[in-house]
């Protein structure tokens, strides 16, 4: 883990998890949560790259 | 509209997040001036890139998008579009020069391109009027369009959330100096994007989907004479004046900022920011595809879905078609709303960090280390820095609060500064640019913009008019006036640099073994012994960033609309240019060795 970006990723993480919960408990149509979901699932790889980024 | 439990849990979760992020590296920018203004000269391309279009993205943007297509349609955005000519010119001819001349502002390179007592007072007066009025009209005009948003959104005058929002975001910004800007614009841009996506896919169902929104816009279209739908304007009988000028002479000619020619203000902090030269120019390109291509099309598919959904909007008066935008919000679920109200807050904290940083690095860096005090220990610049960051927060604030319209006067703005582009390009890359004329383009430009406002039917604009529309052209009082500042702006800069002495010798030698220009330098390459020369290879550069740019917005035009054969067809032609813009881009030596 590359110290210098960590708070990026974790930030980037820390969108994706509650935008899982919102397209789980919250979305009312299939539009809402494909949109969401495929949103969680870019942040969620987005933070990882971030995290493995050369410095 | 109501937020309920789950949307203020989503808004303060992001805040907590944004802030926590921007405080981490608030230890690293205190170590020195390089640290707090240029994160230490160590931005890869990705961050610094992001960084750039997320200043870009403003809580203003969506508001001004949804205005434009609404009044003139989707080919409305013509009017800012045109800037890519300009914007990827940046990318393949400057931003291997910024890199290189490794100063630490925009303004700092006078110092080290010219001479003389004028460079000096060039350099200081610049400080001033980038580091006070520029900022704090441009402070303004974002916080005025984020009051606007919470009038809508909340129903109150929402001062004080916007005043809690203020304070947190100049806080961290203070302490984390360009470290913590950039680190935070990575998350504020994807909040605002996914925003942004998220509202105009709900708005396009709530309007019965995309192709009930296409028929009832042909059917609108039918009913008010405008082609809401089409990407290119159709001219009729007479070419608009004001799109000649926005595509031939606006990007190159005018200081906008975001947009300046050969790159300035927040996009030259970051190419300055960069790792080495190639970061910064992949960086800038980067910045280039995110601004053009990425963020347009959700905010355009949101104010179409608004017109079908109110068509009453066709005929309303400017300020209820950019209020539309906050209007849809209303249409989000719970929890959904408050992902898109951090998402606007996202947006105005990103612009407003980097406007209070940009313009601390000019009044410490250009004003008050060089004029003020010299040789202080580092640790005192920063200190000074920070207060300095704080006082042009304050001073933003207050003009935002007094200010009636701000509109009026960026467009001033726009039109004081209408003709220096070229100054700004050529002082790269001729030798015979003095600092004379540069403020010989500054005064100019700015006396005739004034003289044009104070008699705007003189015989000067009346000859030219009627010239113009004897010539097929579609006249209009902007068009009009920028021909007439850029041309004798122009006129008068080449006829000050050949009445006034080249820069000194030595001065311009240094410059040239430091950046290492190609271009219209043979005096003084000569004394250097070697001579750098203008490659093929960037202007091929510029052609494919152009074409590659293009391509990828008018492919994601045509998909959004379910044209998809024509989509991937232009999809296809872009990445063809990507490929061979790579190849471009890799041959060319941009370090200049």
């Amino acid at each position: 883990m590359r110290k210098d970006y960590l708070p990026m990723a974790l930030g980037f993480w820390g969108v994706a998890v509650p935008l899982v919960a919102f397209g789980v408990f919250l979305c009312r149509t299939a539009a809402e949560r494909i949109t969401v979901f495929v949103a969680a699932g870019i942040f969620g790889p987005v933070g990882y790259f971030i995290s493995r980024a050369k410095q | 509209m109501k937020l309920g439990t789950i949307d203020w849990a989503f808004i303060v979760w992001y805040f907590a997040l944004s802030i926590g992020i921007g405080l981490y590296y608030s230890k690293k920018a205190g170590r020195s001036i390089s640290e707090y203004f240029l994160s230490g000269r160590s931005l890869p391309w990705w961050l610094l890139g992001t960084s750039m279009v997320a200043t870009t993205f403003s809580s203003d943007t969506p508001l001004a998008v949804t205005g434009i297509v609404i009044k003139d349609g989707v080919s409305g955005n013509w009017f800012w579009w045109n800037f890519l000519l300009g914007s990827t010119l940046t990318v393949l001819f400057f931003a291997h020069l910024w890199r290189r001349a490794e100063v630490v502002t925009e303004v700092e390179f006078i110092h080290l391109r010219y001479s003389g007592r004028a460079a000096e007072f060039l350099r200081g007066f610049k400080a001033l009027y980038l580091g006070i009025p520029v900022s704090c009209i441009v402070f303004g005009w974002v916080t005025l369009a984020m009051v606007k948003i919470i009038q809508i959104t909340f129903h109150t005058s929402g001062i004080a959330a916007l005043a809690v929002c203020l304070s947190l975001t100049v806080f961290y910004t203070t302490l984390s100096g360009l470290w913590g800007v950039v680190a935070t614009d990575m998350l504020l841009f994807g909040v605002a994007m996914l925003g942004s996506i998220v509202l105009s896919v709900v708005s396009v169902e709530k309007a019965g989907g995309i192709g009930t929104v296409v028929t009832s816009l042909k059917a609108l279209s039918a009913q008010t004479g405008k082609d809401y739908l089409s990407v290119f304007p159709s001219f009729g009988q007479a070419l608009p004046l004001a799109f000649f000028v926005a595509v031939f002479i606006q990007w190159w000619a005018v200081y906008y900022p975001g947009a300046e020619p050969g790159g300035g203000g927040w996009v030259a902090q970051r190419m300055l920011a960069a790792r080495n030269a190639k970061h910064a120019v992949s960086g800038t390109l980067w910045f280039n595809i995110a601004h053009f291509v990425i963020r347009p099309w959700p905010w355009i598919l949101t104010a179409l879905a608004a017109l079908v959904l109110f068509p009453g909007l066709a005929r309303a008066p400017a300020g209820d078609m950019e209020a539309s935008y906050p209007r849809m919000i209303g249409c989000l679920p719970a929890g959904i709303m408050g992902l898109v109200i951090a998402s606007l807050f996202a947006a105005f904290m990103s612009t407003i960090e980097s406007i209070v940083n940009l313009s601390g690095s000019y009044l410490l860096n250009d004003f008050y280390r060089p004029f003020v005090r010299r040789d202080a220990p580092e640790r005192h610049y920063v200190l000074v820095s920070r207060v300095l960051v704080v006082i042009v927060a304050l001073l933003g604030a207050g003009f935002s609060y007094v200010l009636g319209s701000v509109k009026m006067g960026w467009q001033l703005i726009m039109e004081l500064s209408g003709g220096i582009g070229l100054v700004l390009l050529l002082r790269w890359y001729w030798w015979r640019v003095n600092a004379w004329s540069e403020i010989a383009a500054l005064s100019s430009s700015a006396a005739l913009a004034v003289y044009l406002k104070r008699f705007p039917d003189s015989v000067l604009v009346r000859g030219l008019s009627s010239g113009l529309e004897r010539a097929g052209f579609r006249v209009d009082a902007w068009g009009t006036n920028i021909i007439l500042i850029v041309a004798f702006t122009t006129v008068v800069w080449l006829a000050v640099t050949f009445l006034t002495p080249p820069d000194d010798t030595q001065h311009l030698l240094a410059f040239y073994r430091k950046v290492r220009p190609g271009g219209f330098w043979r005096p003084i390459a000569r004394l250097h012994g070697t001579r750098y020369r203008l490659q093929a290879a960037p202007f091929a550069g510029w052609a494919l960033a152009i074409v590659m740019i293009l391509c990828f917005l008018l492919g994601i035009g045509r998909i959004v609309f379910a044209g998809f054969a024509a989509g991937a067809a232009y999809l296809a032609a872009g990445a063809a240019a990507a490929v061979l813009l790579a190849g471009a881009i890799n041959k060319i030596d941009w370090e200049g060795q």
